[in-house]
């Protein structure tokens, strides 16, 4: 089979995220919404044979930061958190069936959305939509649709 | 080794952070940075516009002559509520010489603009225009709707800007209140999509539920007299020097099609 360099498939992955992550949505929708780059970036992580890979989440945390005008470095922040526990994983990640990937991309979605408030939190204090909290679970009800579409992409 | 290598990404990300919410050093490069990912919005907003160009098209005469002949009374109604407003600029400008006053009315210009999206993060209350500092549109510039206002320009690209609603927690507005003039300032509530709340209002002062708060023009930031929100709780919490009072915005942000940006000397 032939398959495309990692660099060709991020910059798709990243393209779409960042396109998706754009589009305005309902406020409800929005706010429940997954972390699009988050689990995109995760698919790459496990699925190619990835380098630099912190840099590269400092890079597309810091481009999803400028999309959102959010603080610069939170997008960045939780990104390379979450990368950590991926890359932690990513052995056991790639050899488990669906439901467990399911179980390790709501964790990683977890920790990006702790370390957003977390930061959110410091500067401008604890006031948010309780709507976001549902984002892991959103994120890890929508992977084996994501994981299906993307395989595709990559061939 | 392995918890070694994201400690200096991590470390960047925080410094930034850092840099970013507490000082304005990377303004300069965060603007010419988003001038870069200009073309991620046009993509998104092209399905949008041909909706619209689909829409304008497959339009037939007759709507278009209802909507033209319900345009023009509208525009006769307007015009004869500006006679009455240049009638009272008019005088205005006589008490103020009369009075010797420094006080004048500020000359507002302003440009119509298309909102793009609303709200992409789900942190902050935001929404993109379709003009920018190629239109003049800069930061700290106020955008008002139909029944009040709706932001301040956060971000200012040659093709679009940001704006920031009322409704954001970061967002302080000085208002007054209509009816006494009781000064006071707005702070917007993430947890509530459809609030605002009024602080450091004493908690003997007099306010109501459906008083209008308007912008008091105090610290300059916003010019004065343009509607912000309408009562709708107020409380007297007993441990409390201020009183508790949730303004709802005039103006509804899930339902802008188009915002003016004003652009006036101050």
């Amino acid at each position: 089979m032939n398959r495309q360099r990692p660099q060709i498939l991020l910059f798709k992955l990243t393209l779409i995220s960042a396109l998706l992550s754009a589009v305005a949505l309902p406020e409800m929708i929005q706010n429940a919404a997954p972390f699009w780059m988050l689990i995109f970036f995760t698919y790459w992580l496990i699925y190619a044979e990835a380098k630099a890979v912190y840099t590269l989440a400092l890079m597309l945390g810091l481009l999803l930061d400028l999309l959102h005008g959010n603080v610069f470095g939170q997008n960045a922040l939780a990104l390379i958190a979450s990368t950590v526990f991926i890359l932690n994983v990513k052995k056991s990640f790639y050899v488990s069936n669906l439901s467990t990937q399911q179980v390790y991309v709501f964790v990683a979605s977890l920790i990006y959305l702790l370390t957003t408030i977390g930061v959110h939190w410091i500067i401008q204090g604890f006031d948010f939509s309780y709507l976001t909290l549902l984002a892991p679970l959103t994120g890890a009800i929508l992977w084996p649709i994501v994981h299906f579409l993307l395989a595709k992409l990559k061939r | 080794m392995r918890l070694l290598k994201p400690l200096l990404p991590a470390l960047i990300s925080i410094i930034l952070i850092v840099l970013d919410a507490r000082f304005s050093t990377l303004d300069n490069l965060k603007r010419n940075s988003t001038t870069l990912l200009s073309p991620i919005y046009f993509f998104i907003d092209l399905p949008g516009q041909m909706i619209n160009w689909v829409s304008d098209k497959g339009s037939d005469t007759e709507q278009l002559i209802r909507e033209n002949e319900q345009l023009t009374s509208e525009l006769f109604e307007l015009k004869a509520k500006l006679q009455i407003y240049n009638n009272l600029v008019l005088e205005n400008q006589k008490i103020s010489k009369l009075i010797d006053a420094s006080y004048t009315m500020p000359a507002n210009t302003v440009k119509l603009a298309r909102v793009k999206s609303i709200a992409q993060s789900r942190l902050k209350r935001q929404l993109v225009i379709n003009k920018g500092s190629n239109d003049n549109i800069l930061a700290l510039q106020i955008v008002l709707g139909a029944n009040g206002v709706v932001g301040q320009i956060i971000q200012s690209t040659p093709f679009y800007a940001t704006v920031q609603l009322t409704t954001d927690p970061t967002q302080h507005i000085p208002v007054k209140n209509v009816r006494n003039g009781a000064r006071a300032i707005t702070k917007g509530i993430a947890a509530n999509k459809s609030g605002m709340k009024v602080e450091f209002m004493p908690s003997d002062a007099d306010v109501k539920l459906g008083d209008i708060f308007v912008t008091s023009g105090i610290g300059q930031s916003y010019p004065e007299g343009y509607p912000v929100g309408e009562v709708i709780e107020v409380s007297a919490p007993h441990d409390e020097a201020f009183l508790l009072i949730k303004l709802r915005p005039l103006e509804d942000m899930n339902e802008l099609e188009f915002v003016l940006v004003v652009s006036e000397s101050l």
